[in-house]
């Protein structure tokens, strides 16, 4: 992203640009080319994404009912604003992303430190730690509902070892529904966040932990005031990715407690989703969508911003 | 103290400072190792499960509490759900769907990845946004109207168009992908290609797409996934089980009792080789193209 911000101003070396091929071969080096390639592009994400967000704002300022269709109306923002439901929901994609976010960061850190050490067999492990982010959502739902179930699941087996008691229902029931959730995102995504630290760490520069080493700086002291600032920039990136990939959580979601128990785990996208596939009202959900969209927007905005000063700690 | 009777005389009468680190760094060693390998099992305890659950015989993953370590080896789950089930048609869907998606998505992502990374015109600023913002809407937002526009097209049921789909949502990434595949050609190779006579579409099919290799392969995985892993748009635009992709099909035995759970295991496991086997391939490709090139995989 920084080098496209940066491309509109100066122009670097190498770039097949008006300038670099000025008066060489006019005739093989059309200027058209970059407008004739973004065509294609712009074509097809205009018809399939781009419409479909313009037809679905909208969708959100017309009314349900029948014959009203044809003129717009703020009647859906009004109904979202007074629906209890909806702040739940906003609460609850809140509460979700951040304990995502917290999670993440710290369990990929912890294990981004484990790894960052050269030991035989380190590809390996970083592979096989590999494989929960590697595996598709559904098998992943389907063996998490199986280990879950609240009369021979292995987790309640284990629950009972220490202690909790058997026929949790881990899923279902109010408490530990969010929870759960929780725990599986983390599960599911935790080797991204672990292999993008890591990386981070291994950029940090030998010097200067040698540097504090010498000054008599003990493990504790040295990843205080030399890792963490220098891995700073990193995380923040990845709290804005966790942020974003919390917010397109669905699947996990839906197919686990589809939202329940009551609205207890319905973020955003899966009460966009009950909202236009259960209960059909199309324009309701697409005001919802709307908010979405903004969250997604600011996200977005964020990881810009957050990146060109990853890219510039990088220098 | 085992290394002070290993180690010399003298070292043994005043064990110098190195040496009692090295000690001390080689005990610290083994606690690491330890504890790597134990988050290694507890992390990887359910694709055990997973695994597990598919080839036991039947009955055992039900007994209260479960058995831990395998009990016998059954892989009639395997040949049953060939038999009674469409996996196997759906598994083909899948397969379709998604070569289609790797397809489009390689040569819109090769475009745009010239447009991103070396060619130089007016509107990259904006490209560049546009192809971060569409990476990054949760597909759940624009459900509702894709939903109303395929059905307007008479789209729904229709599995090229589903790949057609999934292949929109990967181009951005796609493109991000490959650009940073592009930026590690060096610029006199061309160029070399421009002072020979290439034009700028040769210069990206005869020198930029050859040399990318690495990255190519890492974006058709990208797209495979993204066609392989989706439930939302599968379950709102497919609704013809003749015409279900395996995920969908799948999803949907979770909540009909009549599928035998080890039968359904059996199911998730295939399902989830291809992309275990393809994410291996090519793993730190993927890292840094999530992160847009900002961090080197």
């Amino acid at each position: 992203m920084t080098q496209v911000l940066k491309a509109g101003r100066e122009r670097a070396p190498g770039q097949l640009g008006r300038r670099s091929t000025a008066g060489s071969k006019p005739r093989l080096s059309p200027n058209w080319l970059p407008y004739l390639l973004v065509i294609p592009i712009l074509a097809f994400e205009g018809v399939f994404v781009l419409y479909p967000i313009v037809k679905g704002i909208l969708t959100s300022f017309k009314s349900q009912a029948l014959g009203a269709q044809n003129s717009y109306t703020f009647s859906n923002y009004s109904r979202m604003v007074d629906d209890p439901v909806f702040w739940q929901v906003i609460r609850v994609t809140l509460i979700f992303t951040a304990g995502v976010v917290v999670l993440m960061l710290v369990v990929g850190l912890i294990i981004a430190l484990l790894l960052n050490w050269s030991f035989r067999g380190r590809g390996f492990v970083r592979g096989i730690l590999s494989i929960p982010w590697a595996l598709p959502d559904i098998p992943v739902v389907l063996t998490f509902l199986l280990m879950a179930d609240p009369n021979f699941g292995i987790f309640n087996r284990m629950a009972s070892w220490l202690g909790f008691g058997h026929h949790n229902a881990f899923f279902t029931s109010p408490h530990l529904a969010f929870a759960s959730i929780i725990v599986l995102t983390v599960w599911k995504g935790f080797p991204f966040y672990a292999l993008i630290t890591l990386s981070a760490l291994q950029a940090v520069p030998d010097e200067l932990l040698e540097a504090a080493r010498v000054d008599g700086a003990g493990a504790i002291r040295r990843f205080r005031s030399v890792v963490l600032p220098s891995i700073t920039p990193t995380l923040c990136l990845l709290a804005v990715l966790a942020f974003i990939f919390s917010l397109q959580q669905f699947s996990l979601i839906y197919l686990t407690t589809g939202g329940g128990p009551g609205n207890d785990t319905t973020t955003l996208s899966i009460n966009i989703y009950t909202q236009a596939f259960q209960f059909f009202n199309y324009s309701y959900a697409s005001a919802i969508a709307v908010v979405g969209l903004f969250l997604s927007i600011i996200g977005t905005v964020l990881f810009v911003y957050i990146e060109r000063r990853v890219v510039a700690s990088r220098r | 103290m085992a290394v002070l009777t290993e180690s010399a005389p003298a070292a043994a009468a005043a064990p110098t400072p190195r040496r009692r680190r090295s000690y001390r760094r080689r005990a610290g060693n083994v606690v690491r190792a330890l504890v790597i390998a134990a988050v290694c099992v507890v992390a990887l305890f359910p694709v055990y499960w997973m695994v597990l659950s598919a080839f036991q015989p039947e009955g055992k993953t039900l007994s209260f509490p479960p058995p831990i370590i395998p009990r016998g080896f059954n892989s009639s789950a395997l040949s049953q759900l060939f038999a009674d089930q469409p996996i196997a048609s759906w598994l083909g869907h899948s397969v379709f769907v998604a070569i289609i998606t790797v397809a489009i998505t390689l040569i819109l992502a090769s475009f745009g990845a010239y447009l991103l990374g070396r060619l130089d015109w007016h509107g990259k600023l904006a490209f560049g946004l546009l192809l971060l913002f569409t990476q990054m809407m949760p597909g759940a937002m624009i459900i509702v109207p894709e939903l109303q526009f395929y059905r307007s097209m008479g789209w729904t049921n229709n599995l090229p168009m589903l790949a057609v789909l999934y292949a929109a949502f990967n181009v951005p990434l796609g493109s991000w992908i490959l650009k940073s595949s592009f930026d590690s050609v060096p610029n006199e190779v061309l160029d070399a290609g421009l002072v020979d006579g290439c034009t700028r579409m040769g210069v990206l099919r005869r020198i930029l797409l050859p040399l990318s290799r690495s990255g190519l392969v890492a974006v058709a995985v990208v797209a495979f996934f993204g066609s392989w892993n989706d439930y939302l748009f599968a379950s709102a635009l497919i609704t013809n089980r003749s015409n279900y992709t395996a995920g969908l099909g799948i999803a949907t035995f979770i909540s009909q009792q009549d599928v035998p759970i080890f039968e359904l295991q059996a199911a998730g496991v295939i399902f989830s080789l291809l992309p275990v086997i393809f994410y291996m391939a090519v793993q730190r490709y993927v890292v840094r193209g999530l992160t847009a090139g900002a961090v080197k995989g």
